[in-house]
């Protein structure tokens, strides 16, 4: 097994690598930048803060692998001084010189025009002066509690004439409300400066008839691996509240600074923070590489960035059609963002707005604010509707926006259940039940992604619209388990971790790894975001010793070693890192030729199998099905955006065949998107469809 | 014109299917079946509810149920009641809610009731055994005309459940015995933790108090081997599913008696704790699930069965199909009951031509008086069976055999049959002789108004048609009747001499005077000559 934080690691450098790819969009190469920035904070506050914590309580233990806690910090240490010093290459070498070229440079305040100078000293005096106070730190004890995350700047003061041994400190802490990059008037470019070095050039403002001797910036990461303490009785969203405040104070885990910070300087924060050395990263740029997002989002560049891929329509749903119709015809199959996340947004809105529904129920993770799903389920409140929402206030570092909302939906009448005891609920389903004229129909989204509107342009999941009798009864069944109304229920279809999930994905695989040793064709497929789970990957190796033919997709960690000789050489392991954040989870089982394909939320680690609620849904609608075998063909066939995972566990670019075209799996389904759009837009014109009058809205 | 017709903006459906709703408050859960009846009687689930609750233990250990308890049972009732809403079930009619012995045998059952009617609107009925008996006949019954070599054979339906176990023997389709034990689950449970005993003594306690209501069991059922046992419970869907994991717990699945044994053994003797850890199961179904298998077991054994069926069908099912026949079943039970009470009559050696030619007398009777007595056809089954029944009592002793009758059905289970039903039937049977009720007769006088009308009315055709075969020969038998304004009037057409009839007639048509307003006159239409040519 491949250890899972290096294996984290190598993702997060394959996201930097789309930074360095000259292929790419310059601004987009920002954003990857970025974003590998502020992947690598969740990783120390979570995983590395974990790990530290372990050590500190003196409970270090083996990983699968074999490598100690102490082992396996200092091959984090070393991996990810590589990484942070490739990302400043990448900014200060690769990017800014193309930035330059492109209209957008970042100056030094020497370097400023008199003019541009005197505006930013106005902006100084006028907009940040007022904001910022400095904290002067007497001794090590009363240095102050700064929030995990922020850029703060450390002022070193020319010592007292009675102890001139004794260097003074204060502190500054940059309060998130400040924009990163204050923009210089510029007539021909974007220009602009940090604002900490805006700070900085006038930071001894704020010490009058004192001398300061330096001013450095600096950012600290806290543990943020406090789990909710559940078992202690008392409500849930005063124990989140906890939480986010326990966050704000918990231990340092890594320290950053600029690397001209004078060795007193960093001696004193050293002692303040109580961190070691190996937790001390030194950057030869600006600290906080993700506040570059700010510079992506700029308005006007727009040659820089990817060319906009606009959502299409789903062929299987007419524009003008109320989903419930749709969804009666047939299932429907949403792979978004190539096609629009509008027909659940529909879904649910029209069940608010129908008279014949009675019930809606629906899990929230994260939400985007001012969610159009959020709203309509209020207003279904409103209009006498029975709409419970089992909220996840446990989303990891949503919870503030979590609680809001949630006590939002309260207000309006939902009936709001706020997670559950000591599991995070990950599935995503909703459903809705209608009174028709036929009887009760219950109709059923189930989805691999969060019903978040913004999220949904950006990340590749799949969704499944279907009122199947038996499905529609397991989500009511999984839904009244999850939300306590009910002890949980033998499913018909689908299964549910914590508790079936895993035995059935390892009972498929061993049913494949049978067929195989009695001669018959054996084919795993999955498409997952990370692959960590033991017992799956045993099974998987038995699988592969068997001769079952194992093809992964996985675009994160992969603690499974492929191609090694006796053991998985029949395993193929590439991740596919583009535009669009792989995310949905798909799973192929050949089964004799009867090819069984599910849905799933949950990625095959412990914590997902064992320690959250989600759902594996079968998809047997054998259109569906057969996009989603697709969908994860054409993955597998990506020369473009894909990498292999070697035995060593590094990865290697997917290079096209000789002579054979380049397939970029991403842009091939946007244009396959676009070209079922279309045909289906033909295909309405096509018919002979009577005008009626138009309908009068319902109030 | 404001609005044509277009696909969408419709009226809100009428549905032509109704969804229902059936709860059943149990002695370790509480379970809601939400279903939609069709229009031609099929039912469809909709939503399965379970939730666990400890009525059992409260009532078996101190016989009250505790506040805590009731106040669980009313939160888990009030989220029901959501759910149903969910579904459009909000009326009265389409909820019907029933408790078995956890709440029937508790001391402030009543209490309890109350309570829950008061806080969710829900109007749960206790019901008794044989009501439970009935409905988990029904539940079961689609299995008899699926499977014919079900139909031919002797087959035990048994129910163990929390509080009692409910044995219902079925031959050729028709039941011949049924009967309630206080054999429960829970019971037994409790009964272990009172002794404290070691968990290798457990297993031999167990089957000491098993063996006792086998023992009863084998004293009421001459049946010593019956080849299909079908086990209806929680506790056996469990059993069931660990044998067959792929079970989908809708249809029957058979386990033979060995598998099952084994598996009783394997599960006897581990530990609540570890049950619940090892399948994830509530603490209150991992309390019963090992006295069950054992009551299952033993039972399996008492009476050689082969193969032990358990079926996905509950005593919910049996509401949900009652409720969507709307009472087609009447005519099932009618046929039931009047065989359970002939296997009654001949038990007691009294299932002859006499009580045969008296029940259906009395029918013919209560048909030609429909207009004077106003009472529907449930009342006739009554009658018919206190006229097989009257004489029953005569085992015991001629002398007021009239009262020894009344306590033996009372003291008997005729399936199909509630309580109440029985206590009406016992006291026709009671009245059939000379002795009118009297203010000191208790059974009589606890009875309400109405149903003292009902014993009266019954009481007085049953004599009536007594008196016509006071010979016990049943020679009458061409008999017409006539109303006449003050007069009843009974004429024989193929007997010409009446004289002992018209004798007993003397004695026992008071009461018909009494009760209906008019005399009895029983006639010949026959001369003497012709009487003897006819005979």
């Amino acid at each position: 097994m491949l250890n899972r934080e290096l294996s984290w690691l190598e993702f997060n450098s394959r996201v930097l690598e789309e930074a360095r790819d000259a292929t790419v969009p310059l601004l987009e190469r920002l954003k990857f930048l970025a974003i590998s920035s502020s992947n690598l904070d969740e990783f120390f506050m979570v995983r590395v803060g974990g790990l530290q914590q372990l050590l500190e309580e003196g409970r270090s233990a083996f990983d699968p692998d074999g490598l100690t806690t102490e082992q396996q910090l200092a091959e984090i240490r070393r991996r990810t001084e590589r990484l942070v010093a490739d990302q400043y290459q990448c900014l200060l070498k690769e990017l800014d010189p193309e930035l330059a070229v492109a209209g957008i440079q970042r100056l030094r305040i020497e370097s400023l025009n008199p003019e541009q100078l005197a505006h930013v000293e106005r902006i100084f005096t006028h907009d940040l002066y007022p904001l910022i106070s400095p904290i002067a730190v007497k001794m090590l004890a009363a240095f102050p509690l700064l929030p995990g995350l922020r850029l703060n700047l450390l002022v070193r003061l020319e010592p007292d004439k009675e102890s001139p041994q004794t260097p003074r400190f204060a502190v500054l802490h940059l309060p998130r409300t400040l924009a990163r990059f204050i923009a210089v008037p510029d007539p021909a470019k974007y220009t602009c400066i940090p604002v900490e070095e805006m700070v900085a050039a006038f930071v001894a403002r704020f010490f009058p008839g004192e001398t300061v001797v330096e001013c450095m910036p600096f950012r600290i990461t806290r543990n943020a691996d406090l789990s909710v303490r559940e078992d202690q009785a008392g409500d849930l969203l005063g124990h989140m509240r906890e939480v986010l405040d326990a966050r704000k104070r918990s231990n340092c885990v890594r320290l950053e600074t600029d690397e001209r910070i004078s060795d007193v300087a960093l001696a004193f924060l050293r002692q303040a923070l109580r961190i070691t050395f190996e937790q001390i990263y030194k950057v030869p740029g600006p600290i906080d590489l993700s506040a570059f997002w700010a510079v992506v989002k700029l308005p006007g560049f727009e040659k820089f960035k990817d060319k906009a891929w606009p959502p299409q329509a789903s062929p299987g749903v007419p524009p003008d059609a109320t989903m419930f119709d749709v969804i009666a015809r047939k299932d429907v199959l949403l792979f978004h963002p190539f096609q629009s996340f509008e027909p659940v947004v529909r879904f649910i809105e029209q069940a608010a707005d129908d008279p014949d529904v009675l019930a809606i129920k629906q899990i929230l993770y994260r939400t985007n604010e001012n969610s159009r799903i959020v709203a309509a389920l209020a207003r279904a409140a409103g209009r006498g509707k029975l709409v419970t929402a089992l909220v996840e206030l446990k989303a990891r570092f949503d919870e503030a926006r979590n609680i809001e909302w949630a006590e939002a939906l309260e207000h309006a009448g939902v009936q709001v259940i706020y997670g559950l005891k000591r599991l995070k609920v990950h599935a995503k389903v909703c459903i809705v039940v209608r009174r028709e004229s036929t009887g009760i129909r219950r109709y059923v989204h189930f989805g691999t992604g969060n019903y978040n509107e913004v999220t949904a342009r950006i990340y590749s999941d799949v969704g499944l619209m279907t009122c199947d009798e038996d499905l529609a009864a397991d989500a009511t069944a999984f839904f009244n388990a999850i939300t306590g109304y009910s002890q949980p229920i033998q499913y018909r279809k689908i299964e549910a971790a914590p508790h079936g999930l895993r035995a059935k994905l390892i009972e498929m695989i061993e049913s494949e790894t049978e067929r195989s040793k009695q001669g018959q064709k054996a084919h795993i497929i999955a498409k997952l975001n990370a692959l960590v789970h033991r017992d799956v990957i045993e099974a998987l190796c038995r699988a592969s010793q068997a001769g079952v033919k194992i093809d992964l997709n996985i675009r994160g960690v992969c603690c499974l070693r492929p191609g090694v000789a006796g053991l998985s050489e029949n395993i193929t392991v590439i991740s596919i890192l583009d535009r669009f954040l792989e995310h949905s989870r798909i799973v192929y089982f050949h089964h004799g030729g009867e090819e069984r394909v599910f849905i799933s939320s949950a990625d095959w680690m412990p914590r997902n199998l064992d320690r959250r609620v989600e759902l594996l849904v079968p998809v047997e609608d054998s259109e569906c099905r057969s996009s989603l075998i697709s969908i994860l063909k054409t993955c597998m066939k990506d020369t473009v955006k894909a990498r292999r995972l070697l035995p060593d566990g590094s990865y290697e670019r997917v290079k096209p065949a000789r002579r054979g075209k380049p397939l970029r799996s991403q842009e091939l389904f946007y244009r396959q998107a676009c070209e079922l759009a279309q045909q289906a837009q033909k295909n309405r014109y096509m018919m002979f469809e009577p005008q009626l009058p138009a309908k009068t809205t319902r109030k | 014109m404001e609005k044509k017709i277009s696909t969408t903006a419709k009226e809100p459906a009428k549905a032509s299917a109704r969804t229902v709703a059936v709860i059943d408050i149990g002695a370790t859960a509480v379970r809601m079946q939400v279903a939609e009846i069709g229009a031609d009687g099929t039912v469809r689930p909709l939503d399965s509810l379970q939730r666990a609750v400890h009525l059992g233990k409260d009532t078996f250990t101190s016989g009250v149920i505790q506040p805590s308890t009731t106040d669980e049972c009313v939160a888990i009732l009030q989220s029901f009641r959501r759910t149903m809403k969910e579904y459009g079930v909000t009326q009265p009619e389409q909820i019907r809610a029933v408790a078995t012995s956890a709440v029937r045998e508790a001391e402030n059952r009543e209490a309890f009731l109350d309570r829950i009617y008061m806080t969710t609107q829900i109007n749960v009925e206790a019901i008794e055994g044989a009501e439970e008996n009935r409905l988990t006949y029904i539940a079961v019954h689609d299995l008899f005309q699926k499977d014919a070599k079900l139909r031919n054979k002797d087959v035990a339906i048994v129910e163990v459940g929390g509080g009692s176990t409910e044995l219902i023997f079925v031959r050729d389709g028709r039941v011949t015995f049924s009967n309630t034990y206080r054999l429960g689950a829970l019971r037994m449970r409790e009964t272990l933790e009172t002794y404290r005993a070691p968990a290798e003594r457990s297993r031999a306690l167990l089957g000491q108090h098993i063996q006792r209501t086998v023992d009863q069991l084998h004293w009421n059922v001459s049946l010593r081997k019956v080849p299909y046992l079908i086990a209806v419970s929680g506790d056996a869907r469990f059993a069931a599913s660990l044998v067959h994991p792929s079970w989908d717990k809708q249809g029957v699945v058979r386990i033979d008696c060995k598998t099952f044994s084994e598996l009783a053994d394997q599960l006897v003797p581990v530990s609540v704790d570890e049950l619940v850890r090892k399948y994830h199961i509530p603490y209150q179904e991992a309390e019963t699930i090992g006295p069950a298998l054992l009551a299952y077991e033993h039972l399996a054994r008492a009476f050689q069965v082969k193969h032990i069926l358990v079926t996905g069908a509950s005593q919910r099912d049996g509401l949900l199909k009652e409720m969507a026949v709307r009472g087609a079943w009447t005519a099932e039970f009618a046929e039931q009951a009047v065989h359970s009470a002939t296997l009654l009559a001949e038990k007691y050696g009294v299932n002859d031509g006499h009580s045969q030619y008296v029940s259906e007398q009395c029918v013919k009777l209560f048909r030609e008086l429909q207009s004077e007595h106003g009472l529907d056809e449930r009342y006739e089954l009554l009658l018919r069976i206190a006229g097989l029944l009257h004489e029953v009592g005569v085992f015991i002793s001629d002398r007021s055999h009239h009262k020894h009758s009344m306590y033996i059905i009372l003291n008997s289970d005729l399936f199909g049959l509630s309580r109440k039903e029985i206590t009406l039937i016992a006291l026709v049977a009671r009245y059939h002789r000379r002795a009118a009720p009297r203010s000191y007769h208790t059974e009589y006088t606890s009875l309400d108004r109405d149903d003292r009308l009902v014993v009266a009315k019954l009481a007085a055709m049953l004599r009536l048609a007594d008196c016509l075969d006071r010979k016990h020969l049943q020679d009458l038998k061409n008999i017409t009747f006539l109303r006449e304004k003050d007069r009843f009037i009974v004429t024989v057409n193929d007997v010409a001499d009446l004289t002992l009839e018209q004798l007993a007639m003397r004695d026992k048509a008071s009461m018909f005077e009494q009760v209906f307003g008019t005399k009895v006159e029983l006639r010949t239409a026959l001369s003497a000559d012709e009487a003897i040519t006819h005979g």
